[in-house]
């Protein structure tokens, strides 16, 4: 039940929210939608039997990652340029 | 991020915060050969605190946290990390000499399926502490520098 | 008209690849080697730790951590050059 219902809603959080990360201008948005793809990462370790590499993924990429982007994002512009690339 | 902080309240939860979240990093860290976790998910989860820390002290306090005693950490760690590694090389370079032996860490294993116990392990808690505090030095080292230098954004 | 030329060439890249990742062995059932048997057997005797990932991660492969932690202390050294104006001693 878990491995045909659960992993794929989880697989398909991480497509989604990877894919809206690149939609918003605003900064901060992608950076929190990064947060929630870690998330759904680390879930879908742990529903593949992978204890460890899910317990790695939650605290470094929904912890430490985020942190460093936060403080690069609030140091710099927040908004991305209209014209830049 | 204005240089005040948050409010009393927040600060006071932070201090009362500070003990359960190292204790439980260093428990990941040190049971790292009987349950999952190890030396990087438990460095990790210690370096958690510090993120935490400088969010609710605000800069005028977090500028002042001092990066000698991380460096100085992280430098013997990884020394002490190379140095076990070449403590049995009789064998080889990174043979575990203290394992099924009667040494510091030496139990033997019953077979099977077992509650763990501590004793077990040889050389591989003492590399998992090893490694756990290179990595909270590393990543503390890595958020109290990017913190305090930089153009003063004042956005977010 | 250039930008259909490159969504076209990217579709078909994006499935040649897609195509070839599939074909290797069955999805989700990795070949077997000889050293799954080996560590599944003899780890929890051998190394005295009831995780057989950590045994693996810092006993038979040793050297791959010792690289990894060398190569965050060089990603902490590269973050200290760009940032490390305030640092006395600098």
């Amino acid at each position: 039940m878990i491995f045909e219902i659960v992993l794929p809603v989880a697989l398909t959080g991480v497509i989604i929210s990877a894919a809206a990360a690149l939609k918003f201008r605003d900064m901060m948005a992608s950076v929190v939608l990064l947060c929630a793809m870690s998330l759904f990462m680390a879930a879908s370790f742990y529903i593949l039997q992978a204890p460890d590499v899910a317990i790695a993924e939650a605290s470094i990429g929904a912890g430490i990652s985020t942190a460093v982007y936060v403080i690069a994002v609030s140091k710099t512009g927040r908004r991305e340029d209209e014209k830049g690339d | 991020m204005d240089g005040k902080g948050s409010s009393r309240i927040v600060r006071n939860v932070t201090c009362m915060l500070s003990v359960p979240v190292m204790v439980f990093g260093l428990y990941v860290v040190l049971h790292g050969h009987l349950t999952p976790g190890g030396g990087f998910a438990g460095g990790a989860v210690m370096a958690t605190f510090i993120a935490l820390f400088m969010v609710s002290f605000g800069k005028d306090i977090s500028r002042r946290l001092d990066s000698g005693p991380f460096s100085v950490s992280e430098s013997l760690a990884l020394l002490a990390f190379v140095g076990i590694a070449l403590l049995g090389i009789q064998v080889t370079f990174f043979s575990n000499f203290l394992a099924n032996s009667g040494l510091l860490f030496g139990l033997t294993v019953p077979f099977g399926t077992n509650p763990g116990f501590l004793g077990t392990g040889g050389v591989t808690p003492l590399m998992n502490l090893a490694v756990g505090l290179e990595v909270f030095s590393g990543l503390s080292l890595i958020l109290i520098v990017m913190f305090r230098s930089g153009g003063d954004g004042d956005n977010a | 008209m250039r930008k259909g030329i490159k969504a076209v060439t990217l579709a078909v890249l994006f499935s040649l690849f897609l195509l070839t990742a599939v074909s290797v062995h069955p999805f989700g059932r990795p070949p077997e080697t000889g050293m799954d048997d080996y560590f599944i057997l003899n780890g929890q005797e051998q190394t005295g730790c009831n995780n057989i990932v950590t045994s693996v991660v810092f006993d038979y492969r040793g050297i791959d951590t010792l690289i990894e932690a060398a190569v965050l202390f060089a990603a902490v050294m590269g973050v200290f050059m760009v940032f490390g104006r305030d640092v006395n001693g600098w």
